[in-house]
């Protein structure tokens, strides 16, 4: 009985090795690093929030990653955006270059709120956590295309994206388009600090190709019914 | 009165079926039954449910005004009476509004009454919905909230506990079993938790499951150490990959690091390496309390951080109390990170870089 029990809490491979595996028998949960969730007092708990927290007394969690802290300028997004700017593991490159990126939109930002009438000095986001995550926001898109074959022909039909796909797209037509739409002797946080305004103020390439995504959609609409999904 | 009436037209049809002929006793028996159970069903569809009538007739601070009003009733009628009004009971009411409003009627419910306003008033629901109409159950609109929310009722929280195992019913069986019967053991008794009314069968249900281990109990806290000048010091290890480091946590109180004999500035230059350091400090709110002596090896940069950050989470579990150290675990600083690096495979360049595919 013990034997059993305790087998499950040892690094793991599984029998069979599936192409996603990890070295956490699936009997591990999540870890939760943020500190505010574990300072709500028992009262102002749901069920469901009391039924979790019992189920984690008694399950073995995961180790938090290298990436994470419960520090307040942790912000998941903002991780899995260096990660995917990332080449070769050096992440190092990418985090000073999104670093090097937000100092730049601040100091765009600052300097036209100097600049601003006194009217119009409210309205301009000087906050570049604010900025990404609105332009980031701006980007997604909401419908996506599938290739799908019918009768011998391929057919793009509208298919609904998850959320996680969604922010994957929006992140990735953000990184190709600050690596090839520039001129050779532009760095690349300010072309990124370029189209991170843009797309806060809903202009610029890539809600242009979030746009045309969407036209294509709604062009194919006649295909619709052949997702069966 | 319906079985009166039952009973009497019983004994006409009797008479009836023995004037009649023998085969006809079979039909009027029926007839009787028939006859007798409609009678039956009408007097009961004429006795209303009033609770579940409609809203409250009553409101609260009436019932309560009249609750009130019973209980001061009650000691008078107990003065009244010569008794004494502590010990005054519902069947002494009785008899001294019996002695005090003698009654010639027959029937019971015209008599003159005095009980508790629960007992005359019926028991009725509050309003069921709040100020924007929405209401409180999720089961509302079925008409019959609570039966059939009783009719769910789930058996008390299985989230702490598990089935036998095989071996452990094996052993309160006394009888070999082979794994079809186990894994249909397991799937009868899940489908009875999935069936409604199981509650009922909660303690059938308990005898088969075991109770999980808090997992924050397993941590092995080393007590806390003092040395010459009285200050409290405790040490901690930890590896990830292939780096191994230890940690000297000092109860002093100026937040100084120092790894390998150089400062950790100077040792990380990256941020993250140095943000995973201060990750337990920051967690539990002791960003200045303790002074720490690091050694470490092995390795590359981020290993070598990883490995200090679990020498220092488990270093501080001495100065900790135990919803600390469960807060801690749920962060996921007391796991040791057990991803290394994935082996080579033959036929393959790498892990899973395969060799370039030519096609002849």
């Amino acid at each position: 009985m013990a034997a059993s029990l305790t087998g499950l809490l040892k690094p793991w491979t599984p029998r069979v090795l599936l192409v996603r595996w990890s070295r956490y028998n699936p009997y591990y949960l999540e870890p939760e690093p943020r500190k505010e969730v574990y300072h709500i007092p028992e009262t102002e708990l749901t069920p469901e929030q009391k039924e979790e927290r019992e189920l984690k007394s008694v399950r073995p969690i995961k180790a938090a990653t290298n990436s994470v802290t419960s520090s307040v300028f942790n912000d998941p997004v903002l991780s899995k955006f260096v990660n995917m700017m990332m080449k070769d593991g050096d992440k190092i490159i990418a985090k000073g270059i999104i670093t090097q990126t937000l100092e730049n939109m601040k100091r765009k930002q600052v300097e036209k709120y100097h600049k601003a009438p006194e009217g119009k000095k409210a309205e301009i986001e000087c906050n570049p956590y604010a900025i990404f995550h609105q332009a980031l926001e701006n980007c997604k898109p909401v419908i996506g295309l599938a290739s799908i074959q019918k009768g011998g022909k391929f057919y793009q039909v509208p298919i609904p994206l998850t959320d996680n796909r969604r922010r994957f797209l929006a992140m990735k037509w953000m990184i190709t388009e600050c690596r090839d739409n520039k001129h050779r002797r532009t760095l690349m946080y300010e072309k990124l600090s370029q189209e991170l305004l843009a797309a806060f103020s809903k202009e610029g390439n890539v809600v242009k190709r979030k746009h045309e995504l969407h036209k294509m959609a709604e062009s194919n609409r006649a295909y619709a019914h052949y997702r069966w999904w | 009165m319906a079985a009166s009436g039952g009973r009497t037209v019983g004994s006409f049809l009797w008479k009836c079926g023995n004037c009649c002929f023998n085969f006809n006793t079979v039909s009027s028996n029926l007839t009787r039954q028939v006859l007798s159970r409609q009678l039956c069903v009408s007097a009961v569809l004429h006795r209303k449910n009033l609770a579940a009538a409609g809203p409250e007739k009553f409101s609260e601070e009436f019932i309560k005004k009249q609750v009130e009003e019973f209980n001061i009733g009650k000691r008078h009628l107990a003065n009244m009476m010569g008794e004494d009004p502590e010990t005054f009971t519902q069947g002494d009411i009785n008899r001294s509004i019996a002695y005090l409003f003698p009654s010639g009627l027959f029937d019971k419910k015209a008599k003159p009454l005095m009980k508790h306003p629960d007992e005359v008033f019926p028991k009725q629901r509050a309003v069921q919905w709040g100020a924007d109409g929405r209401p409180f159950h999720f089961l509302f609109y079925t008409g019959k909230q609570s039966y059939y929310s009783l009719m769910h009722v789930s058996t008390g929280s299985l989230v702490g506990s598990r089935w036998l195992l095989k071996e452990e019913l094996e052993e309160l069986l006394v009888e070999t079993i082979s794994e079809h019967d186990y894994a249909r053991f397991i799937q009868l008794m899940e489908r009875l938790l999935s069936l409604p009314y199981c509650s009922v069968e909660e303690d059938f249900v308990q005898r088969y499951r075991r109770q999980l281990e808090i997992q924050s109990s397993k941590q092995q806290v080393q007590p806390l150490q003092y040395d010459q000048h009285g200050v409290a010091y405790s040490t901690g290890d930890g590896r990830r990959k292939t780096a191994t480091g230890t940690v000297l946590l000092r109860d002093s109180g100026s937040g100084s690091i120092s790894i390998n004999g150089t400062n950790y500035v100077h040792y990380f230059p990256v941020l993250q390496d140095r943000e995973q350091l201060m990750f337990p400090l920051h967690f539990m709110g002791v960003l200045g309390r303790f002074d720490m002596q690091c050694s470490v090896s092995g390795g590359g940069h981020s290993s070598q951080a990883g490995a200090l950050r679990l020498a220092i989470s488990r270093a501080m579990l001495s100065f900790l109390s135990e919803g600390q150290v469960e807060t801690m675990r749920q962060a996921g600083l007391l796991t040791p990170d057990p991803r290394i690096k994935e082996r080579k495979k033959p036929g393959q360049e790498g892990a899973r870089r395969k060799f370039t595919w030519k096609k002849r």
